[in-house]
């Protein structure tokens, strides 16, 4: 594995490039440019804050942050995958060009969303410290390593999703949907304590994407380290996706082209 | 150092009859196994064996899907084959079908970034590359251009111009040259001419005889994908038209 990581680095100039391309063509010609990336998110908050505030009878202050922060994260975890699912598709041309570790493709959908993640991210830190209030230094320097699991994670997805879609067409109409579903599985929109208690409660113990928001909310939205058991599991998917993701695509890597 | 060699390499595609299955297929195929339709198996390589050492110019002629291009592309590395050995030593640079491997959205200038970068060079070994593989496109301010734009020949330039500039060792070349126009063949050709005098490698396709006699000094005649006869151009080009002409008295 540490021979095709370095295979990957050593490509560096390419994909990083590529990505950055990427983002100067997303807003080639209009006027606010990167500012959408900005706009986007807060105009969304804004919007969900008074319509779910006033009938969640939650705290804007509070579910402001909460509501970004959830938003942030599972857009990011969601976006690599059903774009990811197109991202060897996207590639062909270059494919059919050199061989190179295959990884890199997704990892340029990924490094794009990344982006707008980040910026999110740092929304949510701004508008959690202006509402909730310091955490404390621990707790804040704690998101650091809590978005590098997420963004690993997101990238074994993608890397997953992507191999799926190259030998069944399907499989980005299915995530699609899956993923519907899952949103409203999934505490994103409402506090975890809303499904505590009832059957549905559950699955919010068998959700993989809710330790990742718990990383990403303990510290900032309830001012706590993320449990060790929080942490445990979130590193426990990652390195799963990760091995899976790596194993099929030394298995897939050199019949991909085949099947584009 | 820049050396080719294969062994007894095979390639061959299994392709299912519709390119990938649905999920009505999967599921109803599981049921009725019988309505499956066959894979489609395509002997692409048999059993290809040469060797090619630095300073030679290979040519590969033959009839249309005699698999001259998945060879070329089984030697990039592009395909794997199926079985068999194949060795090559030295830094490939390739040049298939044109307009492959260009952002559409991207200036000349970017492309030609994003191009080196693939081909292993760093923003340091481009700096002093740029200026020369403009000047070699000839296309002045088209570069500022998205290439898109482009026409065939302009692309033809372009990609030609990077491919050559970062001094590959080994020069990987499938008929792309006839889209430029006159002049620029023939600056190409004096390039690839350079190239050879400085002892690398380079394999190319055509259908233009003529151009594999002047430019290649070995030629493979590829035939149903196996190698029907490797040698001096000369003999295998004249075989080969022997063989063309014999063909087309018969029917």
């Amino acid at each position: 594995m540490y021979a095709y990581i370095s295979s990957i680095w050593s490509y560096r100039y390419f994909w990083f490039s590529l990505v950055q391309n990427d983002l100067r063509q997303r807003y080639r010609g209009s006027v606010l440019g990167m500012g959408w990336s900005l706009l986007h998110p807060i105009a969304m908050t804004v919007i969900l804050c008074v319509v779910f505030g006033s009938i969640f009878q939650q705290d804007y202050r509070f579910f402001g942050p909460f509501l970004l922060a959830g938003m942030a994260v599972w857009n990011f975890l969601t976006q690599s995958i059903i774009v990811g699912c197109n991202s060897f598709f996207m590639a062909e041309a270059y494919i059919r060009q050199q061989p190179i570790p295959m990884a890199i493709y997704p990892l340029r959908t990924v490094l794009g969303l990344g982006f707008h993640f980040l910026i999110g991210m740092g929304l949510v830190v701004a508008l959690s410290l202006w509402f909730v209030g310091w955490p404390g230094i621990v707790p804040i320097l704690s998101i650091i390593p809590s978005m590098l699991l997420v963004f690993l994670f997101s990238w074994s997805l993608s890397c997953i999703f992507g191999l799926a879609t190259v030998y069944f067409r399907d499989t980005r109409h299915l995530s699609e949907v899956g993923l519907q579903i899952l949103f409203y599985l999934t505490p994103v929109m409402y506090p975890p304590s809303v499904l505590e208690g009832r059957r549905l409660g559950i699955l919010l113990k068998f959700n993989p994407i809710s330790p990742f928001l718990e990383l990403i909310r303990d510290p900032l939205i309830y001012q706590k380290l993320p449990s060790i058991e929080t942490f445990g599991v979130a590193f426990a998917l990652t390195l799963i996706a990760m091995v899976v993701a790596y194993s099929a695509l030394k298995a897939s890597e050199k019949r991909i082209i085949f099947h584009l | 150092m820049a050396r080719i060699e294969l062994e007894n390499l095979s390639l061959t595609f299994k392709m299912r009859a519709c390119k990938s299955i649905t999920l009505k297929e999967f599921l109803l195929g599981k049921i009725f196994t019988r309505k499956a339709p066959p894979d489609i198996i395509v002997e692409a390589l048999k059993n290809v064996t040469f060797t090619v050492e630095k300073g030679h110019r290979l040519g590969i002629i033959g009839h249309n899907g005699a698999g001259k291009s998945t060879l070329l592309k089984t030697l990039a590395g592009v395909y794997y084959p199926t079985s068999g050995n194949r060795i090559v030593e030295g830094k490939i640079s390739s040049l298939f079908e044109i307009t492959l491997g260009f952002e559409p959205e991207s200036t000349g200038w970017e492309n030609i970034a994003f191009r080196s970068y693939l081909q292993g060079e760093t923003p340091k070994t481009i700096a002093s590359k740029k200026d020369a593989i403009a000047d070699f496109t000839e296309l002045g301010d088209f570069l500022n251009m998205p290439v898109r734009f482009y026409s065939a020949g302009m692309l033809v330039r372009l990609a030609f111009s990077i491919a050559t500039a970062i001094d590959p060792e080994i020069l990987l070349v499938d008929e792309v040259l006839a889209a430029g126009d006159l002049a620029f063949q023939a600056k190409a050709r004096q390039r690839m001419k350079d190239m050879m005098a400085k002892a690398h490698l380079m394999v190319m396709v055509s259908h233009d005889l003529g151009s594999i006699e002047s430019i290649c000094d070995q030629v493979i005649w590829m035939d149903h994908g196996s190698v029907r006869m490797f040698g001096p151009s000369d003999v295998v080009v004249r075989a080969y038209q022997d063989s063309v002409q014999s063909e087309a008295r018969a029917a």
